[in-house]
């Protein structure tokens, strides 16, 4: 009984060849994009229907092996990471089909399908997915589910959960639990989507989602100021979406960032102590206004703009910002995320407060991100053949998730918790609510997963 | 090679490339019988035209090829490679394939002939080396047997030396990378330029101003293969050849140029053909979506895998090398107007090659684990990467699980050397992987490389 006996039994009733245990197979899942944690499973089911994901959750549980879903394993927190090697990733990438229903406004797509396949599948009828991580074109609908994923049109669209109708969910021991209907209106309570939203795999596996679609813009601008100082870009950022305006991207980068992005890939944009890109969109007719008013806010609070909607100069804008994962993952082996949000009236104080610890620490930080909802990306860039300098990025990290917390906002806007933020999610939880909020949250983990094998080992499970 | 981790068909091509002089041991006769009447022995003006150990059998492999289809199930590529020294023993290797596949073979024969008719015709003088042709090696290299690939570049070059020979041009794009771009690596004071077929005649038109007439009209389509235009850089000229033959309706597949796709072979046609066949059918399909009736290329290997994939699919589009084509037209004389200099940019898409400070397991490791580190599993690499998508994105045949498996290697992960080289023989080496990383990693160099280091770690007898 136990692992062998689960994986005979899995192969058994879906085919060998989907239930892969060589070494060199495994070892393929041991990582995911954080690179900061590995644990290779015993073996990885590649579940390619509905009942190949059933089978598995009612002979994992039966035999007590942990299941870890997986997509496209781009997550940046190791959520996909196993915690012991008798565990089961299940890889969800074969199942990946994808239907829009353009008269009711919704594509359906199973989990392995991609964010970018998704939103192309809504382009070819003048649609749009919204949400857009970074990694779209690799992350998968179930892992964007799990993670509750955002990207850069968070200010306007907001994150994953806000484009869900109706979800397939598995439970541990192989229930069905189908969630909502594709129609825009509907109110069953409570509502589950939103508990295995963001859930990262400890609660069930997603397999298929019904999402809502947008039209897509008829105009975008884009406005691009650069600034002598960084509070008074974080000022402009505030500003703008004080007075009321939504741009579709509105993202900050420090004067670190561009001088990365220039240093490795040789851009010559022009170097100033921060840069916001805002996209504004809207009817033809009226965008050029808008586009003005935001410039006009720019300007207040002490930038120099520049706007265009010709594609190449529009790419020209963007340039520094598209390149700053590059440029800062060329230059440094060793990288760490942040992902803290803060309340848009406290982006200045935030900057202020990491220019601080950069200058304590004395690593490089370019500091870039989505500051349009308040969601910043600090990254602390370092060697991890120097001891000295691991042990300083790890502390910064965790001084930085604080700083969020202290500031009214959240350690992890879109990236997730998984095993890097364990610690400091626990703190954060005990901070600002309480051990009774972990109880009733347990609670519900106990009876949606009683033998505990969905995920174990992240999030406070 | 014996008793390492190095499959039965790697050890068959890489010995009759050193051995023999062409990757199926077919030997001299064979090899230069396409030259006979056409060309003088040795270098002119230290020219030779180099036809390579690929293209003058490259019939007998898609014989062989096609065959393995019909004994797919009975038996596998290396069984196969098992019974080729058997039948030589016996001698009725040549005999025997030459009856099977001679005829296939002819279309390759032509491919060459066609080449120099275009040289001569442009009056650019080349020799031919015949049975005095040295193997560049290139598969030696491809398949990571770098000590061997060393050993044996260094011996090229004494020859070409000893021969006179200062230039090549040739018409197979997998060889002129070796010359190119891995021989100035591994072979200390190499000297001798290599030119492409398309280089050479796009420059000499260009000077002359030559103006073609195919006397037809045709819709045509061209496939890019990776190692001329990804690797090389080579792109432009070919549009400049197609743009000066009336006649020629050119239509671009979706990818093209430095951006184009794998047709399935970079090796993986010989370790694993049922996956290269795989990995075809996408480029089969955008090539086809063009509505060209004819695709031209300029790679053995890739004529072979479009003209047994466009067969096994049932569509009757003729796939030739593009030598051919302008051959045709040539046969309809040559008009020379107003000279022009026309740009032919080099494209540069891949960083810098690693490299290790030697071949030895050590430097090999500390490179591969400081290069494989650096991946930060972003996952970019595998939305192009042809196996991956060919096997529904399976994780360690993907460029992304081959960079975490020789990582995993180097590091003494429980991972077995010959089990990791059959997942890293399963790439294309098409370079999508490095095109797309952020990161900047030579994937498919690092690759190649963790080739290298599978097999000599293995060597060692932990296979």
């Amino acid at each position: 009984m136990g692992f062998s006996q689960a994986i005979s039994e899995i192969s058994k009733k879906i085919g060998r060849e989907k239930v892969l245990t060589e070494p060199e197979d495994v070892y393929a899942y041991s990582l995911d994009a954080s690179t900061e944690f590995k644990q290779a499973p015993g073996a990885v089911v590649r579940a390619s229907s509905e009942e190949d994901v059933r089978v598995v959750l009612e002979v994992a549980d039966r035999e007590r092996v942990p299941v870890v879903p997986r997509g496209s394993g781009t997550s940046l927190t190791g959520a996909p990471v196993p915690t012991s090697p008798e565990s089961i990733v299940l890889d969800l990438t074969p199942m990946n089909r994808v239907e829009v229903n353009v008269d009711d406004g919704y594509v359906m797509a199973e989990a392995g399908a991609t964010v970018l396949e998704v939103d192309k599948a809504c382009r070819e009828f003048g649609f749009f997915f919204p949400p857009d991580p970074a990694s779209s074109r690799v992350a998968t609908i179930g892992g964007a589910l799990a993670e509750n994923a955002g990207g850069l049109r968070g200010a306007k669209f907001g994150v994953m959960k806000n484009w869900v109708l109706a979800m397939e969910v598995y439970l541990a021991g192989g229930r069905k639990l189908r969630i909502g209907e594709p129609v825009y209106k509907w109110r069953w309570g409570p509502d589950l989507l939103s508990l295995f939203i963001g859930s990262e795999g400890t609660l069930g596996v997603i397999t298929r989602a019904w999402l809502k679609i947008y039209p897509l813009p008829e105009k975008v601008v884009r406005v691009m100021g650069t600034f002598d100082r960084l509070e008074d870009a974080g000022s402009a950022i505030s500003q703008v979406r004080r007075r009321g305006y939504v741009p579709m991207m509105l993202e900050l980068l420090d004067r670190e960032t561009i001088e990365i992005v220039n240093e490795v890939l040789g851009y010559g944009v022009e170097v100033a102590e921060a840069m916001v890109v805002a996209d504004v969109d809207g009817p033809r007719e009226a965008v050029w206004r808008m586009a003005g008013e935001v410039e006009q806010v720019m300007k207040e609070s002490g930038g120099r703009t520049r706007a265009s909607d010709d594609p190449e100069e529009m790419q020209q804008l963007y340039l520094a910002r598209q390149g700053a994962y590059a440029a800062v993952t060329r230059a440094y082996p060793g990288v760490l995320l942040e992902d803290i949000t803060v309340p848009l009236s406290k982006l200045m104080i935030a900057l202020r407060e990491l220019e601080k610890l950069r200058k304590e620490y004395g690593l490089r930080m370019p500091v870039f991100g989505h500051a349009g909802d308040g969601n910043l990306h600090p990254t602390i860039c370092f060697d991890p053949r120097d001891e000295e300098q691991l042990r300083k990025a790890k502390e910064m990290f965790v001084k930085i998730g604080r700083l969020a917390v202290e500031l009214g906002g959240a350690i992890s806007g879109e990236h997730g918790i998984g095993l890097a933020k364990k610690e400091l999610f626990l703190e954060e939880i005990k901070a600002v609510r309480g051990e009774g909020y972990l109880e009733v949250v347990r609670r519900i983990k106990e009876l949606l997963d009683p033998n505990g094998i969905m995920n174990p080992g992240k999030l406070w499970f | 090679m014996k008793g390492t981790a190095v499959p039965e068909i790697v050890r068959f091509a890489a010995e009759n490339t050193t051995s023999v002089g062409d990757v199926l041991g077919l030997g001299a006769d064979q090899r230069t019988r396409w030259a006979r009447g056409l060309l003088p022995r040795g270098p002119v003006d230290g020219t030779v035209f180099y036809a390579g150990e690929m293209y003058p059998v490259m019939g007998y492999a898609e014989g062989a090829f096609r065959a393995l289809k019909r004994l797919e199930g009975l038996m596998d590529i290396n069984s196969l490679a098992k019974a080729g020294p058997i039948m030589r023993k016996l001698g009725i290797y040549t005999v025997g394939t030459k009856a099977l596949w001679g005829r296939i073979n002819e279309r390759y024969e032509k491919g060459l002939r066609d080449a120099i008719y275009v040289l001569k015709n442009l009056g650019i003088e080349v020799g031919y080396l015949f049975e005095d042709e040295p193997p560049s090696g290139v598969a030696l290299h491809t398949y990571g047997l770098l000590r061997e690939f060393k050993e044996h570049a260094e011996w090229v070059h004494q020859r070409l030396r000893e021969l006179g020979v200062k230039r090549v041009i040739t018409l197979d794009p997998i060889v002129a990378t070796a010359f190119r771009l891995y021989y100035p690596e591994f072979v200390e004071g190499w000297d001798v330029e290599a030119l492409l077929f398309v280089e050479v005649v796009a420059r000499e038109m260009a000077r002359r101003g030559v103006r073609l007439r195919l006397g037809r009209e045709v819709k045509i389509t061209y496939h890019d293969p990776c190692y001329l235009a990804r690797t090389l850089g080579v792109v432009d000229e070919v549009r400049f050849i197609l743009s000066r033959i009336d006649g020629v309706k050119y239509v671009e597949p979706p990818r093209h140029g430095v951006n184009t796709g794998c047709s399935g072979d970079g090796g993986l046609e010989l370790t694993q053909p049922p996956l290269a066949r795989k990995v075809s059918y996408e480029r089969i399909e955008e090539l086809k979506s063009t509505g060209a009736e004819m695709v031209f290329t300029s790679c053995p290997a890739c004529i072979m895998m479009l003209r047994t994939g466009f067969d096994s699919v049932g569509v009757n589009i003729s796939v030739e090398d593009l030598a051919s084509l302008v051959a045709e037209a040539m046969r309809n004389g040559i008009e020379e107007a107003m000279p022009e200099e026309p740009r032919f940019s080099r494209y540069r898409v891949f960083p810098p090659s690693p490299k290790p400070k030697s071949l030895e397991l050590k430097d090999l490791a500390e490179m591969l684990e400081w290069e494989t580190d650096k991946c930060k599993k972003c996952g970019f690499c595998n939305v192009e990467c042809p196996t991956a998508k060919a096997l529904d994105r399976l994780e360690s045949r993907s460029a992304r699980g081959r960079m975490t498996l020789i990582n995993s290697l180097v590091k003494g992960d429980p991972v077995r050397p010959k089990a990791v080289l059959d997942r890293l023989y399963s790439c294309v080496l098409c370079g999508q992987c490095s095109q797309a990383c952020p990161v900047g990693l030579h994937v498919q160099e690092l690759i190649v490389y963790g080739r290298a280091y599978a097999i000599y770690s293995g060597k060692a007898g932990v296979t």
